[in-house]
């Protein structure tokens, strides 16, 4: 049978820091997400939300438990192998942006397909960035455009390989109201015409409401109600 | 396949550090500025010395006298020998000897380098002079009559003496026609110790200098028929193959100065050594600047991981721009070096002929430009190798930055090839292995002592008693504090001072050598070629001049050695530190019993009515650097004679009591017949007894009358040699300590780019102090006694390293006693707490006057 699961998490637990600064950060916890399901992790801070975003992504590796995305399981992969696996895989989407300051929006966008070896990466790059709807400003550094045009080159970007799973970090969290609103209609618009699974991280209570599926995190766990609510909503696509 | 994917990842880093290097230069100033130091010196050093070569190579003729030069000592080369050199072209003899000059009065004299060449002079080149107290200009020297001489202005001036005036020269006296401007062939002659006196055959035979066993060179420079360079290689090779019967030394155009070009050769390979002591100084500032740079970069590397970078990539991305920015700093250092010879040309006018031709020297550039790649390779790859483990997910935390680790073993392994490709370069290009390598040791344990100093300190700071003193408490915690300046500091000024305090050391125990120790055991006076009919009445007058004072005496004669254990003396393979007994002609002597001042190390010494098969002694320390042994053969050529001898013992000698020494004492038989002049030396009772010298009048009364009894003999004043050898130590050593500030100039750079690094954080300690109610003379107390004790913890270490260098170069390799200079430490305490603190406080004034409220709302 041929599994429509993209994120599954079992028994996950990771441990940070040493000493008097050892933290749990996750304790233990089961996640499966469906394939183009939208699912919003919400929770207070130091909860452990954004660190399970960047075990699915492979940012960071879990200590005990099993983590499988897009039929790969990544405990047993290395850095180089992590990092080939998000090129191809994962597009990621951060609250600051990160865009790279001395490359142009262009460049930017264009820069996993390089490193993908895609020989087409410019012209794949410039038709991400006319989705977007920046194709006027390829030209130009991060540093000449808006807040809000920055994180629109960063969704370009983390979409322009096609990944089969995008996460997002507050991806509106340093932008103004209007302007945040704007940017998570683009992510849900584009992530839902490709059939990408999206993992949203927010505090924001409206944006997780427009994901199918919400789990809410406390101490390092996602909270049973939600987790039993999850295995009904489960399998339903987010529109 | 793989040599496919392999340039394709290089492409694609080159494309990524390429875009990345849009940044500009900014925050690499203090790399660019290290890596351009270091270069500048390695190939402005080799550049300059490059350049000489160059010049002694195109005025080869002018600087040799000819296209081929041969000389004998003693004697005048054989009729057949003489023929040949005529046959193949035009002939300029000439004759060179030491003699008294002195006025006609009797007033003074001086000891001066006589030299009679004959009308043909010179073939090459031109003479220039001063004839009638106006400019000088070009003469001819055929034009001047034998009552004529010529002479160098410094002889004018000791004698104070006037152009037309009358100078005394053995039994003669002569009218001084003019001052020398130039004299072409001057430096292929190698050291002379007093002013040059140019004059005719015919007047030198008038002078009656040249007896039986006088110490004279005759000379003869040959303008070749065919000056072509077969011509010139065919008629070397009909010269060698007579070189062994007729014993001449035989020199051509294409090695006109060989001792000159050795010397400025070694000079200029120690001198690369201390430019590479620069860049190593400034690897410390270049590893930093990286540091710095990746921190800043790090969101960057992690952003790229985040969308597929491997780590073998950020790894090469980023070198690719180091890489870049060192060739903008070598590039810099390459200009200043090449402007170096144009430098030289100008600064050494008249004394050294660099030339402009081979101004640009490209082995030199490259070596700079090689050394200076791979120090910036070395320094780099160390932050290179760790910022490659930055984890993408840093990102996310604003403190989930890689922890500190070591690099992973390939690039360790990269790094120790890097450090060996240095080592190698620097042991291969230098003619002394030895040296080199010493060097190199002595600084990677400076490198490693340093670190542990800096680790002591930082230990020290942490586990000192709490004080009351808020500023001193401020200034320790700064010292041991994560990221503190303290092992940058520690090391670039460590190294830089060390290297001064070493080689001041050095300079400073040779002078005592020299000046003090020297004169306290030497003789007063040497005198040469006193005649064997004239040596009791020589004994009588000394002992008038000066009774109750020591007068030794001894034969002698010159001689080369042509064959060692049947090898020819050109092709004996020898160390460097034996060469000097086989280049030219040395003084032997001949004693029925072992000199007083020596001491036999092995074998047996010959009875005294010996008259077997010629034997001969041979100094033990010598005939160890040539393999030679008791019972080896050896022949020397004598007064034109192969002499040969066998080794019948070998003797200690102290070379630096400067009494009577000879590396080869033969037995009396050897030489029976041949004429010989007399060595003495003269110890006055004065010094005997209170270990001082007599004084210049004294000394002056005895030189006069001696040289005006003995004409022929000359007479040597040891105070004076020992005075040119000072000075000329303190010119090299001028010269070193001036190569030597490049490289602390190198560790101010380091330093004050490290302090600069560390502004952040102080800027942030400084803000909430001033917050809680911190005055600016307190932070600017705290800082000053940060930098202080900093200052004066690494100017203990640098006293402490260089003086254990200049020990082991002073007592182990140059068997001197350390000389110490009790103002040394005081001025390195001073030199390095003015340093520290002025260089800190230049890089930190800055945060003394921020405003809190801009910082607070970043905090």
């Amino acid at each position: 049978m041929i599994t429509d699961t993209v994120v599954e998490l079992s028994k996950v637990h990771l441990t940070l820091g040493s000493g008097a600064s050892l933290v749990h950060v996750l304790d233990g916890v089961d996640l499966n997400v469906q394939r183009g399901e939208t699912l919003a992790v919400l929770g207070p801070s130091g909860s452990g939300k954004s660190t399970l975003l960047m075990v699915v992504a492979g940012l960071e590796r879990a200590d005990k438990g099993e983590v499988s995305v897009a039929g790969s399981r990544l405990g047993s992969m290395n850095e180089d192998d992590l990092a080939s696996f998000r090129g191809r895989q994962v597009g990621i989407v951060f609250q600051s942006f990160h865009l790279i300051p001395n490359m142009t929006a262009l460049e930017n966008v264009a820069v996993p397909l390089e490193l993908a070896g895609d020989r087409d990466a410019f012209d794949k790059a410039r038709a991400e960035l006319e989705a977007v709807g920046l194709g006027a400003r390829a030209s130009h550094f991060p540093g000449q455009l808006s807040g809000g045009e920055q994180q629109r080159v960063a969704i370009a970007r983390a979409l322009a390989p096609q990944p089969s799973i995008l996460v997002a970090d507050e991806p509106t969290g340093n932008l103004d109201g209007e302007t945040g609103k704007r940017i998570a209609d683009l992510i849900f618009a584009q992530s839902g015409e490709r059939g990408t699974t999206l993992l949203l991280v927010t505090h924001d209570t409206a944006l997780a409401s427009r994901c199918s599926r919400t789990v809410r995190m406390r101490s390092g766990r996602i909270e049973p109600s939600q987790t039993a609510a999850a295995g009904f909503v489960g399998g339903r696509a987010a529109q | 396949m793989t040599n496919s994917r392999n340039s394709q990842g290089f492409r694609l880093a080159l494309r990524l550090a390429l875009r990345e290097l849009r940044g500009g230069l900014s925050g690499f100033y203090i790399f660019l500025g290290c890596i351009a130091i270091g270069a500048a010196a390695i190939s402005g050093v080799n550049s300059v010395s490059g350049s000489i070569a160059g010049g002694i190579t195109e005025q080869g003729r002018a600087i040799l006298g000819g296209d081929v030069a041969v000389s004998l000592v003693q004697q005048e080369p054989p009729a057949e020998a003489l023929a040949l050199l005529s046959a193949n072209g035009k002939v300029s003899r000439s004759t060179s000897l030491r003699a008294m000059a002195r006025r006609s009065d009797g007033g003074d004299q001086i000891l001066a380098e006589v030299k009679a060449a004959d009308d043909a002079y010179p073939l090459f080149g031109e003479l220039r002079a001063n004839v009638a107290d106006g400019a000088d200009g070009v003469v001819d020297w055929a034009d001047f009559g034998d009552d004529s001489v010529l002479v160098d202005p410094l002889l004018l001036e000791r004698l104070q003496l006037k152009i037309g005036e009358q100078i005394a020269l053995g039994d003669a006296s002569f009218t001084i026609a003019g001052t020398i401007a130039n004299e072409p062939d001057r430096i292929s002659e190698g050291m002379i110790f007093g002013p040059r006196i140019l004059m005719k055959p015919a007047a030198l035979k008038n002078a009656g200098l040249i007896r039986p066993g006088s110490l004279f060179t005759d000379s003869r420079a040959i303008r070749l028929n065919d000056g072509s360079a077969a011509g010139l290689g065919a008629f070397l090779e009909k010269m060698q193959a007579q070189a062994p019967s007729v014993g001449w030394r035989v020199r051509s155009r294409d090695n006109a100065a060989p001792s000159l070009s050795r010397n400025i050769e070694r000079f200029s390979q120690f001198l690369t050594l201390v430019g590479l002591t620069a860049l190593i100084v400034g690897g410390v500032g270049v590893a930093n600047s990286v540091h710095a740079f990746l921190d800043r970069k790090r969101p960057v590397i992690a952003t790229l991981k985040s969308v597929g970078a491997s780590g073998d990539l950020i790894f090469m991305v980023y070198l690719i721009q180091i890489m870049l920015l060192a060739m903008v700093g070598i590039a810099a250092g390459l200009a200043l070096g090449a402007l170096m010879p144009l430098v030289a040309k100008w600064a050494l006018a008249g004394l050294l002929p660099v030339s402009s031709a081979s101004a640009l020297q490209p082995g030199a550039l490259g070596l700079g430009a090689i050394y200076g790649l791979l120090t910036a390779f070395v320094f780099a790859t160390w932050p290179l190798a760790v910022a490659r483990e930055t984890q993408a997910a840093s990102l996310f935390r604003s403190s989930g930055f890689v922890a500190r680790r070591l690099p992973r073993a390939g690039y360790l392994l990269m790094i120790s090839c890097g450090v060996g490709a240095v080592a190698a370069l620097a042991i291969l290009s230098a003619s002394n292995k030895f040296i080199a390598i010493v060097f190199l040791l002595s600084v990677a344990a400076a490198f490693v002592l340093l670190r542990v100093v800096a680790w002591g300190l930082q230990w020290l700071a942490r586990m000192a008693p709490r004080v009351s003193n808020t500023q001193l408490r401020l200034a320790l915690g700064n010292i041991h504090r994560p990221g503190s300046v303290t092992p940058s500091v520690t090391l670039s000024l460590g190294l830089g001072l060390s290297l001064i305090v070493a080689l001041t050391m050095i300079d400073t125990s040779l002078r005592q050598q020299v000046s003090g120790n020297l004169p306290q055991r030497a003789p007063d006076f040497f005198f040469l070629d006193v005649q064997n009919s004239e040596i009791d009445r020589f004994r009588s007058k000394v002992e008038e001049l000066a009774p109750g004072s020591t007068l030794n005496a001894v034969p002698m004669m010159r001689g080369r050695i042509i064959k060692l254990r049947g090898i020819n003396a050109e092709d004996y393979p020898v160390e460097e530190g034996g060469a000097w007994v086989l280049r030219g002609d040395r003084g032997i002597t001949f004693s029925e019993s072992l000199p007083e001042n020596a001491t036999l190390a092995s074998g047996e010494w010959w009875p005294k009515d010996y008259s077997g098969p010629p034997l001969v002694s041979f100094s033990a320390e010598e005939a160890g650097e040539l393999g030679l042994t008791v019972g080896d053969e050896i022949i020397v050529s004598v007064l034109g004679r192969p002499v040969t001898a066998k080794i019948a013992n070998l003797r200690g000698v102290e070379w630096e009591s400067l009494a009577i020494n000879f590396v080869m004492v033969f037995s009396p038989n050897s030489f029976a017949g041949a004429p010989f002049g007399y060595l003495a030396t003269l110890t006055t009772s004065g010094k005997e007894k209170a270990g001082t010298s007599g004084t210049t009048a004294d000394d002056s009364a005895i030189m006069k009358a001696i040289t005006s009894d003995f004409p022929a003999a000359v007479t040597v004043r040891v105070r004076d040699v020992l005075e040119t050898v000072n000075t000329l130590v303190r010119q090299l050593g001028a010269a070193i300590r001036a190569a030597s500030a490049v490289a602390l100039i190198s560790s101010v750079l380091v330093l004050a780019g490290a302090l600069a690094a560390g502004n952040q954080a102080r800027s942030r300690d400084a803000v909430i102090l001033k917050t809680l109610g911190a005055r600016r003379s307190s932070l600017l107390a705290a800082f000053v006694s940060e930098y202080a004790l900093l200052g004066a913890a690494t100017a203990l270490f640098a006293l402490f390293a260089g003086g254990l260098a200049a020990w082991f170069v002073v007592t182990r390799i140059m068997d001197f006693r350390l000389a110490i200079d009790p103002m040394a430490p005081v001025l390195v305490l001073l030199a390095a707490l003015a340093v520290t603190i002025g260089v800190g406080l230049i890089a930190t004034w800055r945060i003394l006057g921020q405003k809190a409220a801009p910082h607070l709302r970043e905090l």
